[in-house]
């Protein structure tokens, strides 16, 4: 084979390779999104430190649920960790996204989540958090929109039988 | 000739890329409302996908308005608008509250305590969606024909107020109220400890080896009965030793037998209150 032929044949290997290993990356990279919690402006009581922590832990766990729900259109990772109208609507969401042969991938770019309200009996928590996240909605492999935007979601949680459940997670324009 | 094919090429591609340029063209509306009728002015022609936070929506459609159903459209937040790869975000706001949330604890507490019922409302519209708008909330609890109301202005979709327990014990009904919507939760008010200026016995009976003993009718400090089944305890001390009875409070008071004895101390208590003490016999 001539040389010529050899390098045109490389040619079209390369560029896949180079755009498909940080696309398999990325797929396969643990796609915990980055949570920074702030407690202080809680009210009308003060959460616990063992509750913040707590709290943290499980909306992290819900965000990394809701991109796998989404992008892979299975429910389990949203009964992990919603409950409630939560849970009604994102699993109606991924039963239509799965019966119209749509998908979303969701890239978290991170959340600074201020907590509004937390109820005198300590049972519920409202969460105010600013998200920045990339998403693109993918056709069967055809990419129909994709946007990166900084977004303002209202979350309440509240406590499930082994930690809390996103009850509300809602999305407002500024 | 060349020229003449070069040319009908030309206006070929560009009426194509004019097509498709005309079919991306989606007009949203900026002011959308979950339950309510939404129109989307569409060029061209395809399939329009609208991406919501809860639901996808998919429509075929050809040049003009793509009509939204009201009872189609029921999750509020940020939607995606997708037709012939072309998109757009759209909002999409809650409707008015028609749903409340309430939470009021506890559900059984002692009278005439300060701060100690605790109600908290979550507003929601049909879809159960939160509703993030301002609203003004009423909070009423009644008992026995007395009520404290207060009006809290919600934010962020929650509105919350204490209150003081009655001093008259009961069922209180704990109403809140946002638009024509209303929850009612039973707080059970019921008696607090007993007071200690109302916790008296007397000797209610004597006889050869025992003596009975009895309290008035036992009241917290408002006034109220101590529900039955509430534990007193009599305790009696004399030289052969200390007796002590555990007995429940039946129809209003509590009563109890204890040894006989000719020099005897007794005394009664319920929880952390005392009562009066007896002396029986001695010199």
């Amino acid at each position: 084979m001539k040389p010529a032929r050899i390098l045109v044949l490389l040619c079209p290997v390369a560029l896949a390779l180079s755009g498909g290993v940080p696309l398999l990356k990325r797929i396969l990279a643990d796609t915990k999104p980055a949570v920074q919690l702030t407690v202080a402006n809680a009210q009308p009581r003060e959460v616990e430190d063992i509750t913040e922590n707590a709290i943290r832990r499980d909306y992290t766990a819900a965000w990394q649920g809701l991109s796998a729900a989404l992008a892979n259109n299975t429910l389990q990772p949203l009964n992990d960790n919603f409950s409630g109208f939560a849970l009604d609507k994102f699993t109606q969401r991924v039963k239509d996204q799965k019966q119209l042969g749509l998908s979303t991938r969701m890239i978290d770019r991170g959340h600074k989540v201020d907590a509004i309200f937390y109820s005198p009996d300590g049972s519920a928590v409202e969460l105010n958090d600013t998200a920045t996240i990339e998403t693109q909605v993918l056709d069967g492999g055809k990419v129909i929109h994709s946007d990166k935007a900084q977004i303002h979601y209202y979350a309440v949680m509240t406590g499930a039988e082994d930690r809390w459940k996103v009850r509300v997670l809602e999305s407002a324009a500024e | 000739m060349r020229k003449l094919i070069y040319i009908l090429l030309s206006v070929a591609v560009c009426w194509f890329a004019a097509d498709c340029a005309r079919a991306a063209e989606l007009h949203v509306p900026q002011n959308a409302v979950a339950g309510q009728p939404m129109t989307i002015r569409a060029e061209g022609s395809g399939t329009l996908y609208l991406i919501g936070p809860g639901q996808v929506i998919k429509r075929e459609f050809k040049s003009g308005s793509v009509e939204i159903k009201g009872e189609e459209l029921r999750s509020a937040g940020r939607w995606i608008a997708a037709a012939g790869g072309q998109s757009q975000v759209f909002w999409v706001r809650a409707g008015k509250p028609e749903k409340l949330s309430f939470l009021a604890r506890p559900s059984r507490v002692p009278v005439a305590r300060q701060n100690v019922i605790s109600g908290v409302a979550f507003l929601f519209d049909k879809n159960q969606n939160l509703v993030l708008e301002p609203t003004p909330v009423n909070f009423k609890l009644s008992v026995g024909g007395t009520a404290i109301s207060k009006s809290v202005t919600s934010r962020s979709g929650v509105a919350w107020t204490r209150s003081n327990s009655a001093t008259k014990a009961g069922a209180a009904q704990f109403v809140a109220s946002a638009e024509n919507t209303s929850v009612n939760r039973v707080v059970q008010q019921v008696a607090a400890d007993p007071c200690e200026r109302n916790l008296r016995m007397r000797v209610a009976g004597r006889s050869a080896d025992k003596i009975t003993v009895a309290t008035d009718p036992i009241l917290d400090c408002s006034g109220n009965p101590v529900p039955d089944g509430t534990i007193v305890t009599f305790i009696q001390v004399d030289k052969s030793g200390k007796s002590t009875v555990d007995a429940r409070i039946k129809k209003g008071s509590a009563r109890a037998d204890l040894p006989a004895s000719d020099n005897a101390t007794i005394t009664v208590a319920a929880g952390v209150v005392l009562g009066n003490e007896l002396h029986i016999g001695g010199k």
